[in-house]
């Protein structure tokens, strides 16, 4: 590292670009982070308090955004008049239970894919694979037709079922990296010992029990912030949270105040969950193709 | 074990074939049963001119989509890589992923009205818009579009690329230094070499996002003005659940679907390539 201190001279040059970059850290955090805030602020904001813009050009007329008396009737309509919590519960248990239930057989599927070998096995990973990255809007039409003749539309189990159609694949290809990661000596031990094989998984489980909960969540994330199945799968009986925010929107009164609440309410969680389980994040998205 | 994959093989295999089935057939929601129909929703897509722009504009969103998020993701991972802050900048900028699409594209389309957007009002004081509204015309609906799946993707880019220069072996870069490298040639020479596969990786991904997330789309522009943002997804959703042309819809899925695989199994080709070094656990 000598050796780049004595590079470090403190030119003008070398000012002017750590000044560039800290103004465009800077810009790019505003840009980052302003539709969150003006979502926020706005969904407090009554409707004619939130319709004020300044007059073009006019740079100083930015504190109108801050002129008004903080309301709280937004979220009332939400949750009093509409059936938002209703709403809230269908999209815990329908992301919750798909996750579950992805992780649960995705870990005994991811194992078996790990420890055994077999014919075709790299033919079965790949169609694993592609179910996951496979185009909703491509396979809805068959699919709503199968959930309709066993009568799963518009049911929460239903709901359920069309989230582990791509949760359980990526539930499966993530978990089997992390099997491959656990040296098979330990289960072995076990089994000379006269355990069975489902004793040695059960024996390696701890092992990868911290990733299994984070790409739970990850599951979770997945099928809270799904729109499309939601529609189409879940119309009638199974409203989510972002179908519901959907709606808000109508032809003649798009109602813009319990949009943006609705918009906090559905990001907000999710916005946590997804700092809690930070750095397991890039290998979810990534397919386990990169980790950290 | 089987029952899962049993499961899965249901709701995965058996819709595909379905596909391909009602692709050759004249599909009937009404119950009629369907009709052979000589392959005729294939000729008429060969002659259709809304499903070859659908196709061109989804290359031309994504090849936008890609450049932008791309070359931002660089720059602001080898900034971060270096910034004392890096931990809690890389925290805030993952936020926009965490949103459903859906809602980020109503913030958006709020963000745009041209009677009380603030980026409209934001705009148009910089002088850049001019009397157009964002969304409502053909030519920066796209732009529209483009910016708001930048918004929301580029964290994804700065994250893998962050993975990535963490992995570039400092040997290679000191060696490189000791020839008379200075930083700007060092990154040309040695960086960005060692972040290809990573990139290549990202933009797979990326790719296969389009064409599968159409939420903010759908609610931004709905594939208008004059079908300037209609891509093929959304032309697909028009098809299949506005007009009810099932078969018609299959056989534009077949060929999404089909581009799909290849995809994949380009991307899980880099993925089981040992010399990409992205499985690499031991970081240095």
């Amino acid at each position: 590292m000598a050796s780049s201190e004595v590079v470090q001279y403190n030119t003008p040059w070398r000012r002017a670009i750590s000044i560039g970059i800290g103004v465009f850290l800077f810009v790019y955090l505003l840009w980052t982070t302003l539709p969150f805030f003006i979502m926020f602020v706005s969904s407090f904001k009554d409707l004619l308090e939130a319709f004020k813009l300044p007059a073009v050009g006019h740079w100083a007329g930015v504190v109108v955004f801050f002129d008004f008396t903080p309301t709280i009737k937004h979220y009332l309509n939400l949750f009093v008049d509409l059936s938002f919590s209703t709403y809230l519960i269908n999209s815990i248990i329908a992301s919750a239970g798909s996750a579950v239930i992805s992780i649960t057989f995705g870990a005994m599927c991811a194992y078996s894919l790990s420890r055994f070998e077999f014919r075709g096995k790299k033919d079965l990973f790949f169609w694993i694979i592609s179910t996951r990255m496979a185009p909703v809007v491509a396979v809805m039409v068959p699919l709503y037709a199968i959930f309709r003749g066993a009568g799963l539309v518009g049911t929460l189990p239903g709901l359920i079922l069309a989230y582990t159609t791509f949760n359980l694949p990526f539930a499966v290809w993530i978990l089997k990296g992390f099997f491959d990661n656990v040296p098979y000596a330990i289960e072995e031990a076990q089994m000379c010992d006269g355990g069975t094989r489902y004793q040695a998984f059960w024996s390696i489980l701890p092992l990868i029990a911290p990733g299994m909960g984070a790409f739970m969540v990850l599951c979770i994330l997945f099928a809270w912030n799904d729109f499309l199945f939601a529609s189409i799968i879940g119309s009638g009986g199974a409203k989510t949270l972002p179908v519901a925010t959907r709606e808000l929107v109508q032809p003649q009164n798009i109602q813009w105040g319990s949009i943006m609440a609705a918009g906090v309410v559905t990001t907000i969680p999710m916005m946590f969950l997804g700092f809690l389980i930070r750095r397991y994040l890039i290998t979810g998205l990534t397919m386990g193709a990169v980790r950290e | 074990m089987l029952p899962a994959i049993a499961v899965l093989a249901c709701i995965t295999i058996y819709p595909f074939l379905w596909l391909i089935w009602m692709s050759l057939h004249k599909v009937d929601i009404g119950g009629a049963g369907d009709v052979w129909n000589n392959f005729k929703n294939w000729s008429r897509l060969a002659n259709d001119a809304k499903f070859k722009q659908g196709w061109w504009l989804l290359l031309k969103y994504s090849a936008m989509c890609m450049f932008a998020e791309v070359g931002l993701g660089i720059l602001l991972a080898v900034i971060l890589n270096r910034s004392r802050w890096e931990k809690l900048l890389v925290t805030i900028f993952l936020m926009p992923m965490m949103m459903a699409p859906i809602v980020a594209g109503l913030v958006w389309y709020y963000l745009y009205n041209s009677t009380f957007g603030w980026y409209h009002w934001l705009l148009q004081s910089a002088g850049i818009l001019g009397e157009k509204t964002i969304l409502a015309d053909t030519g920066t609906a796209m732009l529209g579009i483009v910016i708001v799946d930048v918004w929301q993707w580029t964290p994804l880019i700065i994250l893998i690329v962050l993975a990535g220069l963490k992995r570039v072996p400092s040997d290679q870069l000191e060696a490189n230094m000791v020839d008379g490298a200075g930083e700007i040639r060092n990154f040309f020479q040695i960086t960005l070499p060692n972040l290809y596969p990573f990139l290549l990786i990202a933009i797979l991904l990326r790719f296969m996002d389009n064409f599968r997330f159409i939420d903010a789309i759908l609610v931004l522009t709905g594939g208008g003005p004059a079908d300037s943002t209609k891509i093929l997804p959304t032309y697909l959703f028009d098809v299949s659940f506005k007009f009810f042309k099932l078969g018609r819809g299959a056989a534009i899925a077949v060929t999404l679907l089909i581009v799909t695989i290849v995809l994949g199994l380009i991307l899980v080709k880099v993925f089981e390539n040992p010399a990409s070094k992205i499985n690499n656990q031991e970081v240095a």
